[in-house]
């Protein structure tokens, strides 16, 4: 039987692999791959209809110009009101996509997402709680809701370790902590300032109303600073989609890895969280389609993140134009199309599939 | 290179050293002292519940030890980068998971992990150890099936396929043959045996340590048997030496005939007769009780 080695060479099936330098050897799904590039494209038409429509039509060619920085006369309209605000939109979908995908590939669990799972909550109630004691700078504000999204992840860790994390457990307790922390939000608002309380419902919806440059800068240099992170993510994520044991016995630290990819699309979360507040089921939908389209056997980065910023876009052109002259926040918006989807998962789940494994 | 352990049996890199084991505070195993033989089959045997998955577990750092040690080489293995461990011990545990939807050669490729970084993923040595470790297998043929297709037997190959893959001189098989029909535990069988003899150039097979439940099939494919009973060790050594009815008794509670098996000539256990029910006395009339 061994002699047949010598025959076919076999390599993991829809794989290639692609020679970096002379050590450099990486393996590529061809399928990731062109759905990567057709998200690209579709992104791309997506952010061009973004700048072209709006209280008043931008031809594509003005739009180019602007974006290549020649003169037009569309300079206010596209770059100074559209533009800033889609890059924003377009960055806090990737933060999501990726965020979404890491921990639901942790939790072993599609329904695990920032939002369900308290970080988008944890954020809400620190960031409403500080907009109540007076606190109501757009600029600061982020910063808060980042520390609490992380703080909340950090209570949902401990109260789910039990000498290791039960990737069940992880995910109820995350549900739980979120109520939580939604009540805690509920009691700062009813004790706030009418006002304060208005704004920060806007803000606890999602939207991308006002935000531009100031807010996409620190978002921007979040992400490249984490690039190299969310790259070692790609191929650590491929050790914990398998069960412990094999995982350990394979040679991988699975306490470490699980922590570093949860650590990771925590930050992610709660910096997207921060920028546009949260944006419900981004993080959840994201992922799942971008797996679906791709079909390997994690949930692709990449993918998810272009998929993100697909649907923060287009949700945030469709909640501006859809009811116009009123603008409804971007959340608003995605809570509408990923709630029946979130209705259908569960249901799905119930009918016995393996889906949540562990 | 390494310090190994000498034990009655040959030599032994892998050994446990007064070695306990517990879950939460119930203590499984005792103070076990155990050398695996080099280059040949292990494999435990006893009740449900004595602890021989727990050993097998802990032999492959699964579970830390509550004392004694797990020695590699003569290194406790709590020493020993996991990474480094993975190259030389590969373990399948008893129900392992694969991730959905992958693919049979995606699966088996994982078992390259240990021997990958993240700028080399792929290599000629990875190739070659996934071709034949699917070919010994015999899943070549399914390399672009989704594993949640196969049936239980393909299955189970592929996921040894996966442990070959990672080309350790150690083997640790947790219970390969449970939900296998009698067919496909004799081919898991007697793949294990292969990959225990010696090359056609000589170099010595791999060590393979096994828990089997059925113990005419470990008394077959022994060649080192280690009977345990509430969490020690009561026998262990050459099949032929150790299954006796006495020890059948001990271990198992259970009156046995050890008859020479017919095709191997290695002691094949026949417990006694089937319950049948008392001859029945004639039917006493008994008065106030209808049917």
């Amino acid at each position: 039987m061994s002699e047949s080695s010598t025959a076919v060479r076999v390599r993991p099936a829809g794989y290639s692999v692609v020679k970096a330098g002379p050590r450099g050897r990486f393996l590529l799904h061809r399928r990731a791959s062109v759905v990567a590039a057709a998200l690209v494209v579709l992104l791309a038409v997506v952010c061009v209809a973004y700048l072209c429509v709006g209280e008043s039509f931008v031809a594509p060619g003005e739009v180019v110009k602007v974006i290549l920085g020649q003169p037009s006369s569309a300079e206010l309209v596209v770059g100074t009101l559209r533009l800033p605000r889609m890059v924003v939109g377009l960055l806090v979908g990737v933060a999501f996509g990726i965020a979404g995908a890491l921990i639901q590939t942790v939790a072993r669990n599609p329904l695990a997402s920032p939002d369900i799972i308290g970080i988008s909550q944890g954020a809400s109630a620190l960031t409403v709680g500080a907009m109540t004691f007076g606190i109501t700078s757009y600029t600061f504000l982020p910063y808060l809701s980042v520390v609490g999204g992380i703080a909340a992840a950090a209570l949902v860790y401990v109260f789910a370790w039990r000498g290791g994390l039960h990737a069940t457990r992880f995910v109820l307790i995350g549900i739980g902590i979120a109520i939580a922390l939604r009540s805690v939000t509920t009691l700062f608002l009813t004790k706030g300032d009418y006002l304060v309380a208005q704004q920060a419902q806007i803000w606890m919806t999602g939207s991308l109303n006002g935000r531009g440059w100031p807010e996409a800068a620190p978002l921007a240099w979040t992400l490249l600073v984490l690039l190299p992170a969310v790259a070692w993510a790609a191929r650590a994520q491929r050790t914990v989609t398998m069960d412990d044991d094999t995982a350990t016995a394979l040679g991988v630290r699975l306490g470490r890895v699980r922590l570093g990819l949860v650590a990771l699309g925590v930050v992610l979360a709660s910096v997207a969280t921060g920028t546009a507040g949260p944006v419900d089921f981004v993080a959840l939908l994201a992922p799942q389609i971008a797996r679906r389209m791709t079909r390997t056997a994690q949930i692709p980065l990449l993918s998810s993140a272009l998929l993100g910023a697909v649907i923060v876009v287009l949700g945030d052109l469709l909640a501006r134009r859809l009811f116009s002259p009123t603008e409804l926040p971007v959340g608003v918006l995605t809570a509408a199309v990923g709630a029946p989807y979130l209705i259908w998962l569960i249901i799905r789940g119930h009918r016995g599939r393996s889906g949540g494994t562990a | 290179m390494s310090p190994t352990t000498d034990s009655p049996h040959g030599s032994a890199r892998l050994a446990a050293r007064a070695l306990t084991l517990a879950y939460e505070d119930r203590t499984v195993v005792h103070e076990l002292d155990l050398a695996v033989p080099d280059g040949q089959v292990t494999v435990i045997v006893g009740p449900n519940a004595c602890g021989k998955s727990t050993t097998l577990r802990a032999l492959g750092r699964l579970l830390k030890p509550r004392g004694g040690a797990v020695l590699l080489d003569g290194t406790e293995l709590a020493r020993i980068p996991t990474k480094r461990i993975a190259q030389s011990i590969g373990l399948l545990p008893q129900t392992p998971v694969a991730p959905e939807a992958i693919t049979v050669s995606d699966l088996v490729a994982r078992g390259r992990q240990p021997h990958q970084s993240w700028w080399q993923q792929w290599s000629d040595a990875d190739e070659r150890a996934v071709t034949d470790a699917m070919s010994r297998t015999d899943v070549t043929a399914l390399a672009e099936r989704s594993v949640d297709e196969l049936s239980g037997g393909q299955r189970q190959r592929v996921w040894i396929a996966m442990a070959l893959a990672q080309e350790t001189d150690l083997l640790l098989l947790d219970e390969p043959t449970t939900y296998l029909d009698i067919a496909h535990q004799v081919e898991v069988l007697d793949l294990v045996r292969q990959l225990a003899s010696p090359a056609a150039d000589g170099t010595r097979g791999r060590t393979v340590v096994t828990v089997l439940h059925d113990l005419n099939q470990a008394a077959r494919y022994a060649d080192h048997l280690v009977a345990m009973k509430e969490g020690r060790i009561v026998a262990e050594g050459r099949p032929g030496d150790v299954v006796t009815a006495g020890l059948v008794r001990e271990v198992f509670g259970l009156e046995a005939v050890i008859v020479p098996d017919p095709v191997t000539g290695s002691p094949l256990v026949v417990p006694g007769a089937p319950w049948t029910p008392a001859p029945v006395p004639a039917p006493a009339p008994t008065p106030g009780k209808a049917l």
